[in-house]
């Protein structure tokens, strides 16, 4: 016969207090296993509404393929998603309108000028976001956090970059018995030999986005840089700078004509897309209009890595692209989850952007990658991470930093000495740029 | 019940209470009077005018006042008094003095030319020929076109390997093939582009220079031209002395519009240059959105924006002052 007296249990020590902590952790944890399992947005933003302002992609196929993405995902958990697309350049203007009015979208994106240290201010700190995606994806590469760190704290996430690599016509440097353009040293003999034979090569010489990275790349693979890594102090004015500088002189003089001094963003993908180009320094996205519309020079058109500099340094300065969201914004959470669930198919950005979109997380770089690891001419794409760079280099991309790309001074000191102007008369010229820049933000 | 007199007024007595009333009683308010209520009416049909000007104008002017005095950038809601710091950095740049003198060189030719062109255009609209409508209708399209979409077009115009005007000079025998010397390269070289950037704001605007000029010319008297032609005057005389002092006040307020629509131009420049090569076809519409919004610095922004000022004032002070003159 059992013992009619109740069992004592632990129970009987329970007070009020500590039994609402436990249930508490319980419905939480269920909460979120459930959530999990369900891979579902907790009901809290059900009901609302995520704005997001982002660029028009070069590839159209990747804002089709984008605009359904998120609104699946906004369907799924009960989000009505609204994405505006609108031309990179006038990012900055609306950014700007948006801080002055304090209101506008929840997330929005920064294109190659990624304002991080100006706003972070009213930024929403992201550093839960960006230290989680980082523990799922085998963390960042080593250049990602120069962009969207401020004082320790992570004010934006690292969506994709953009490489410039050296994009080369094969058959013309066969012909001409021509290495591959591995370091820019062969780059420059090819120039001087094809120019003659009606290929000339291009770089910008001319205010662009493609000129601010290509000669950074440039410069950066001939041991220069702007600023130190603190960022604080201007390192321009040096030996390496100005043997970078003789070199794009003599880059031009032997292998290209004078319309680079006329050239935008598109100009060399139609360059290499003529049959003219003996190679170029730029997106994947000209090969892929080499692609489009001359099939011939493609088949003919070879990838290769960054070219090494005199000592065999590399350094390739991408195009940055990374999300925001700002602290006036209606609807955070929805739009950190947004973005959580953006990094988890990071794989199928890369393969909508037709392996333009190059991960900022160490996973997305397993070989083989989508579409990059199956084409035997984009494999060396995957050799990029590890010299990869962005502005500022090797420090952040800082205010004046930001300025000085903004203003084109060091495309414009190229393009001095590329029409003849003395190497130090335009090293003073661009170093009282630099100091007037580095001073007044010093001072602010 | 009023009592009423055979001769139609108030008895003598209401007359006498009435007389008898106090005075102010009498008089009306002074937003009752004839003139008061002309004044208050005038006014309110002024008043939404006035009130954009202030809300959208005067408004906006004064906060870029006090942004070009302060150290305001586009992160930081908080902005300091600086003085004329913002100014004195302007100054003390290389490429403001580019910017400022390209602004004045892109003012005056554009200025010349499109006198010339809309005036002569403006003259052959004047004429009797068939389908005259259709083609004042058509000379507008530049004007009306949206900006973005035209200065593109240009800007293929201009390419420096696909440029069709160095297609049809190439095949006129002007110039040499693609990659020879004498190919122009309309962006890339410093004279041209600015002269490029020029061209394309002339081919824009002149079309409202004519129309404000045929606007003028139609409004000329014909038996006035009539009595100049027998007084012997020839075309260019009647021009000079008959017409231009008639129509004097619509070509001032025309050469207003287009300075300030010329000096404000940044689209043009910007889509088609960005204000390169180097800087060479900077103006300081395009100097001051590249440091205000795209830099950032919305203090030195306006501070250069604001430089504009002393270049209109002159050109508005002379119109004003010249149709003030007429006037009397």
């Amino acid at each position: 016969m059992s013992d009619p007296r109740p069992v004592q249990t632990a129970l009987s020590t329970l007070n009020r207090r500590k039994f609402l902590t436990v249930a508490g952790a319980g419905v939480a944890g269920g909460s979120l296993l459930t959530m999990l399992e369900a891979r579902q947005a907790p009901a809290q933003i059900k009901g609302t509404t995520l704005r997001i302002l982002q660029w028009s992609h070069f590839i159209p196929a990747y804002d089709a393929w984008y605009d359904k993405f998120a609104k699946e995902w906004g369907d799924k958990n009960g989000v009505k998603v609204r994405v505006d697309h609108i031309p990179h350049l006038e990012l900055p203007a609306r950014m700007a309108a948006e801080f002055a009015a304090g209101a506008g979208h929840d997330i929005i994106h920064n294109g190659s000028s990624i304002l991080t240290r100006l706003y972070y201010k009213s930024l929403v700190d992201l550093s839960d976001t960006y230290d989680q995606i980082g523990k799922k994806h085998g963390g960042w590469i080593p250049a990602a956090k120069s962009l969207v760190e401020v004082e320790g704290r992570y004010y934006g996430l690292p969506i994709y970059h953009i490489l410039l690599p050296m994009l080369w016509r094969k058959d013309l440097f066969d012909q001409a018995g021509l290495k591959a353009p591995d370091t820019w040293e062969l780059a420059r003999v090819a120039a001087r030999t094809l120019k003659p034979k009606g290929h000339p090569t291009g770089m910008h010489f001319s205010q662009c986005a493609d000129a601010n990275l290509n000669w950074r790349s440039l410069l950066f693979s001939f041991g220069g840089a702007e600023a130190d890594p603190s960022g604080d102090n201007i390192l321009i004015d040096s030996k390496e700078t100005r043997e970078t500088m003789r070199f794009a002189k003599a880059l031009f003089d032997e292998g290209m004509t004078p319309e680079v001094f006329s050239w935008d963003d598109a100009s060399d993908n139609r360059f290499l897309a003529s049959g003219v180009g003996c190679w170029i320094h730029d997106a994947i996205s000209a090969y892929r209009t080499t692609e489009d519309t001359n099939p011939p020079v493609f088949q003919n058109t070879h990838i290769a890595l960054e070219p090494a500099g005199p000592s065999g340094k590399r350094v390739s300065v991408a195009a940055a692209n990374v999300w925001m969201v700002w602290k006036f914004a209606k609807n955070q959470q929805a739009a950190k989850e947004f973005l959580v669930h953006l990094m988890d198919n990071d794989r199928e950005g890369v393969i909508q952007s037709r392996g333009y979109n190059m991960p900022y997380i160490n996973d997305g770089y397993k070989k083989p990658m989508p579409v990059i690891g199956t084409d035997p001419k984009m494999q060396v794409l995957q050799d990029f991470p590890k010299i990869v760079a962005f502005f500022g280099y090797p420090g952040p991309f800082t205010t004046p930093i930001q300025e000085v790309v903004n203003l084109y001074v060091l495309p414009d000191m190229f393009t001095r000495v590329g029409r003849g102007q003395n190497i130090e008369d335009v090293m003073k010229w661009g170093m009282g740029e630099y100091r007037r820049i580095f001073s007044k933000h010093k001072r602010a | 019940m009023t009592t009423v007199s055979l001769s139609g007024g108030p008895e003598p007595a209401v007359r006498a209470a009435v007389v008898s009333a106090p005075a102010r009683t009498l008089e009306r308010a002074w937003w009752q009077t004839h003139n008061a209520q002309r004044k208050i009416f005038g006014y309110t049909l002024l008043a939404p005018a006035a009130l954009y000007v202030l809300l959208l104008v005067g408004a906006p002017f004064l906060f870029s006042l006090w942004l070009a005095v302060s150290d305001a950038n586009v992160g930081d809601p908080v902005a300091r008094f600086i003085g004329l710091e913002n100014f004195r950095s302007a100054w003390e740049m290389d490429t403001f003095w580019i910017a400022m003198q390209n602004s004045v060189v892109f003012l005056v030719v554009a200025a010349i030319f499109k006198s010339l062109l809309g005036t002569s255009l403006a003259f052959l609209l004047l004429q009797n020929f068939r389908g005259k409508k259709l083609i004042r209708g058509l000379v507008v399209i530049p004007f009306t076109l949206p900006i973005a979409v035209s200065v593109l077009s240009w800007k293929w115009m201009y390419d420096s390997q696909f440029s069709v005007i160095n297609w049809v000079l190439f095949h006129a025998g002007l110039i040499g093939g693609y990659g020879s010397e004498s190919w122009p390269i309309w962006l890339g070289q410093p004279q041209l582009a600015l002269a490029a950037c020029i061209a394309v704001n002339v081919w824009r605007n002149f079309p409202f220079s004519a129309i404000v000029l045929l606007a003028g010319f139609t409004s000329v008297p014909l038996e006035v031209l009539d009595a100049a032609k027998v007084d012997g005057c020839t075309f260019f005389q009647r021009f000079r002395h008959v017409v231009v002092p008639m129509i004097f006040p619509i070509l001032m307020i025309g050469l207003l519009f287009d300075t300030v629509f010329t000096l404000s131009d940044l689209s043009v420049v910007y889509l088609l240059t960005q204000g390169g090569p180097g800087n060479a076809s900077k103006i300081l519409p395009v100097l001051a959105y590249q440091i205000g919004i795209q830099a950032g610095n919305l203090g030195r922004g306006a501070a250069i924006a604001l430089f504009l000022v002393p270049l209109l004032l002159p050109a508005l002070f002379l119109v004003l002052r010249n149709l003030k003159r007429r006037e009397y």
